[in-house]
């Protein structure tokens, strides 16, 4: 147990620190370093430190986020096609930055521009709408009740989105349409130091669940008769899930398939019980998103492609292989 | 008693139904101009009295109730005196200001066609992949004129076809050869100058450089980016619209890089553009040729093009401007 | 000696609805095995989930060991009551050692990892329902009567005090019947577990329980030792079917033969 995780951390070292060196310039690691060359003038340490250390840094927090909040819906909703968007969270936080493309709202705080804000806040009005419903249930929230209030929302969030799109002209929407389509690009340390503390915390709480999510996810009164607060503990992975999936899609947009998937393949590769599939899928989903954003880089010519299409046209075929291999 | 009864109630009834219901479907209608009716039924138009007025004739092809949903061929309309042919106009068109107060029907995604119809145009500029549109027009037997939507040298040659179309063509070869004249004193002026690689930027999400939208290799701000005398670093992207990652900037490493903002209400400040600072080893950064443009004659392919490439070339070479 | 009480409890679902229970008082004794009839919706299920302490009753109370579960945390209710619900459904792939490990949660402190003695315990109860040769299968690719031996394997590993039991041969066929029904004879022949079972098939009440309280509408029917609760005329009360009881001379126990509807 301990030395597959090992080997999933060691597998995401390698890849964060060959990241930065690859891409669709070439640089010399040696000039990147040469300190004798004032920062303004080095091209190659600009590539690497401006271009793109944060692009992987933000990789690795996006997928990360997603994967772990993948495998906590998919623990509590027991249901294995959950996403971080079940809930329809990321729905919600598409919204908060379509209302902010849309009308233009172009203020940026602290450094921070208000789409990432508007996008935080939205996916924390989704959460605030299943909270209130978990609430209001008594002896923890019927899974079904849960499953089909976020299909809900996430078909009225949907329903929003497009009427606002509507009401903006065509370059706002073809922003809009851009934005969903995620972007690590971000080019600046800021944006991934504030998603750190929310993801960081996040991520400290849900390690606390592993046990919990097994036994969840043989039912709620499978779980409540082994001792398990239920209610307390579907309360904190709710709100520690929504917090990784606002902050995931608030840095990186809505990168579809990372959360549903990377769940899926580190499971098939390390087996069910949570303990060792949190860490693994933590680790597993930013290598995926940094080797995803890799590729979306340096596949397809300057232009690039946006990450979101290189994850669905990876991740696909790669679980059906993974599948085949498995079940043959 | 009783036969007087159901005639007026019969009587009553029709009155009623006529003053509820204006008659539409099949019947006489006024046209726009005095002196000419027409008789319209489902699938015909026949006019009933020849057009005797001065406008150009129905015989000559010329169009006098005329609906653009497209903002450069509206603006290319009023920019050749035909603009009070003009009933209706797109979603998106928002000069000259005469516009503000024409009917509204749709645009390139969400065509409005019973009030396209419901207006009786006698020709609707449509864009050339609205082919749902066009079906339906053709249905309707209403004219129509496809609009592509290409590079430079096209939108004279657009304005010329829609002049001739309209009826009025000497004003469009006026206005046309305008805009070749402004060009080539363009070209002219900037002639033997050095050319800066140029990037243009026309999106990016504000205070920050991610989803940075620029102007590929194809299509008329291209163009016109060349003929202002600058080197487009994208040229090579045979792509109108570019998402661009800061690498490629970086490595690019452009002379100048242009912004434009187009929005109505826009107040992107100059402050937004230190977002560039980033990308300190850029040569635009590093000599402070970061330049913000503000205009909607930057995004409409249509008469204002010759003024807005003019603005480039006043932005890349200032001195050639005096 | 009772180890379990239900003091007159009362249980309803909505806060204004229809009482489930109204004044039910049970007595398990220890070491015994006590039988839960009733039909449908007679709040059998209810009432197992509130001696098990996951639902709270509206009044009366559940005293275990002489104290009362209230005052007690969850997990030490869990270390001494488990429950053997009807049916058990993984949405993932967990193997049946895992499953089995599962029921060693209460007896962890919050970050401590299962030890040698925790593996030690779940192997041993595995060998005690005889799927020991299971550890390693998928769970979900298990047979019924393999699925339900491996959650009482589960439930042993939590708790070998007293087992609470929903149904637990309703959907198996009979070979696993009578598996089940030896098994859980010989675990409380064997242990002292004490156990609690609801169902509605009254040959297994018969075969299995040494005592039986019969539940009725939210009411207690009769109660007392099988031989005397398990009569024509309770079981018409019961049911409202003539049945016919008979001690089976081969099978040694009662067993009860439904004849027709009573009028």
């Amino acid at each position: 147990m301990a030395a597959t995780i090992a080997g999933f951390g060691a597998l995401t070292l390698l890849v964060c620190l060959a990241a930065p060196l690859v891409g669709t310039t070439s640089i010399h690691l040696a000039r990147v370093f040469d300190r004798t060359i004032p920062f303004t003038d080095n091209v190659d340490a600009q590539v690497f430190f401006v271009a793109r250390l944060p692009r992987v840094l933000a990789a690795i927090l996006v997928g990360s986020s997603l994967a772990v909040a993948g495998v906590v819906f998919q623990a509590f909703l027991r249901n294995p096609l959950a996403s971080p968007d079940t809930l329809g969270l990321s729905t919600g936080a598409t919204l908060g930055a379509v209302i902010v493309i849309t009308f233009h709202i172009d203020t940026a705080v602290f450094g921070i521009s208000a789409v990432p804000i508007a996008s935080f806040l939205g996916a924390a009005i989704a959460l605030g709408i299943v909270w209130a419903m978990s609430v209001a249930r008594r002896h923890g929230t019927s899974t079904t009740v849960l499953l089909l209030a976020g299909v809900a929302l996430s078909a009225f969030f949907g329903a929003l989105n497009r009427l606002v799109q509507v009401l903006g002209d065509f370059t706002d929407t073809f922003r809009s349409i851009r934005w969903m389509m995620g972007s690590l690009d971000v080019g600046s340390y800021t944006d991934v130091a504030v998603s750190f503390v929310p993801i960081t915390a996040a991520l400290v709480a849900v390690a606390t669940l592993p046990r919990v999510l097994d036994l969840v996810s043989l039912g709620t009164a499978a779980a409540e008769s082994r001792g398990v607060d239920v209610r307390r503990a579907e309360r904190l992975a709710l709100v520690s899930a929504s917090v990784l999936t606002g902050s995931a899609v608030s840095l990186g947009g809505p990168i579809p398939f990372v959360g549903i998937i990377v769940p899926h393949i580190v499971r098939l590769i390390v087996g069910a019980d949570h303990r060792v599939v949190l860490p693994a899928a933590a680790l597993f989903g930013g290598t995926f998103l940094v080797l995803c954003d890799l590729l979306a880089r340096t596949a397809f010519g300057a232009a690039g492609m946006p990450v979101g299409a290189v994850t669905a046209l990876l991740g696909g075929p790669f679980f059906l292989w993974l599948l085949f291999r498995r079940f043959r | 008693m009783r036969r007087r009864a159901l005639r007026t109630i019969v009587a009553a009834t029709v009155a009623s139904l006529a003053a509820v219901f204006p008659v539409r479907s099949v019947g006489l209608q006024a046209d726009g101009d005095p002196g000419s009716v027409r008789l319209q039924a489902d699938r015909a138009t026949v006019r009933l009295k020849p057009d005797t007025t001065n406008r150009g004739t129905s015989t000559d092809g010329g169009a006098h109730r005329i609906i653009s949903i497209i903002p450069a061929t509206t603006e290319m309309l009023f920019a050749m005196g035909a603009g009070d042919r003009v009933v209706a106009v797109g979603s998106y068109d928002r000069f000259p200001a005469a516009v503000e107060q024409l009917p509204r029907v749709g645009a390139l995604l969400d065509p409005n066609v019973e009030r396209i119809l419901s207006l009786r145009p006698d020709l609707v500029i449509v864009y050339g992949t609205q082919n749902d549109l066009r079906t339906q027009l053709d249905r309707a037997r209403v004219p129509y004129f496809p609009y592509v939507h290409r590079g430079l040298p096209d939108i004279t040659q657009t304005i010329r076809a829609v002049g001739d179309r309209v009826g009025v063509s000497a004003a469009a070869k006026t206005l046309a050869d305008g805009i070749e004249k402004q060009l080539a004193d363009v070209r002219a002026r900037v002639a033997g100058a050095a050319r800066p690689k140029t990037l243009l930027v026309f999106g990016r999400e504000s205070g920050s450089l991610r989803n940075i939208e620029a102007s590929g290799g194809v299509g008329f701000l291209h163009d016109m980016l060349e003929t202002a005398g600058g080197i487009d670093i994208l040229g090579d992207l045979k792509q109108q619209s570019v998402t661009l990652s800061t690498e490629v900037v970086l490595a690019r490493a452009p002379d100048v890089i242009l912004e434009l903002r187009y929005a109505r209400g826009d107040t992107t400040a100059a402050s937004d553009l230190r977002a560039w600072d980033a990308l300190a080893s850029v040569p635009a950064v590093k000599n402070r040729r970061v330049l913000l443009l503000q205009g909607e004659e930057f995004v409409v392919p249509g008469p204002r093009v010759g003024a807005a490439t003019e603005r480039l070339g006043r932005a890349l070479h200032p001195d050639r401007f005096k | 000696m009772t180890i379990v009480e239900a003091n007159d409890v009362s249980f309803a679902y909505e806060r204004d609805g229809a009482r489930v229970l109204d004044r039910v008082s049970v007595r398990v004794p220890r070491g015994g095995i006590v039988g839960l009839l009733g039909p449908n919706g007679s709040g059998k299920t209810t009432l197992l989930r509130l001696m098990s302490g996951t639902l709270t009753p509206a009044s009366g109370g559940i005293v275990l060991d002489g104290r009362s579960i209230t005052a007690m945390p969850r997990r030490e209710i869990a270390r001494r009551i488990a429950v053997v619900p009807q049916e058990t459904h993984s949405a993932f792939d967990f193997t049946a050692l895992e499953i089995v490990m599962m029921g060693r949660y209460p007896h962890l402190g919050a970050f401590e990892l299962e030890g040698a003695a925790d593996l030690a315990i779940a192997r041993e109860a595995l060998a005690a329902t005889g799927t020991s040769r299971l550890e390693a299968r998928r769970f979900a690719t298990l047979s019924g009567g393999e699925k339900q031996r491996v959650v009482i394997a589960s439930a042993l590993a939590q708790a070998s005090e007293v087992l609470l039991l929903d149904e637990p041969t309703a959907s198996l066929d009979l070979g696993f019947q009578l598996d089940i029904t030896a098994l859980l004879t010989r675990l409380n022949a064997e242990r002292g577990v004490t156990m609690v079972v609801s169902t509605h098939d009254l040959n297994l009440a018969a075969a299995l329980c040494g005592s039986l309280v019969m539940l009725r509408a939210g009411h207690v029917i009769a109660a007392g030792d099988t031989r005397s609760v398990l009569t024509n005329r309770n079981v018409r009360a019961l049911y409202g079917v003539d049945a016919e009881v008979v001690d089976h001379p081969r099978a040694r126990h009662l067993t009860v033969v439904p004849l027709a509807r009573a009028e």
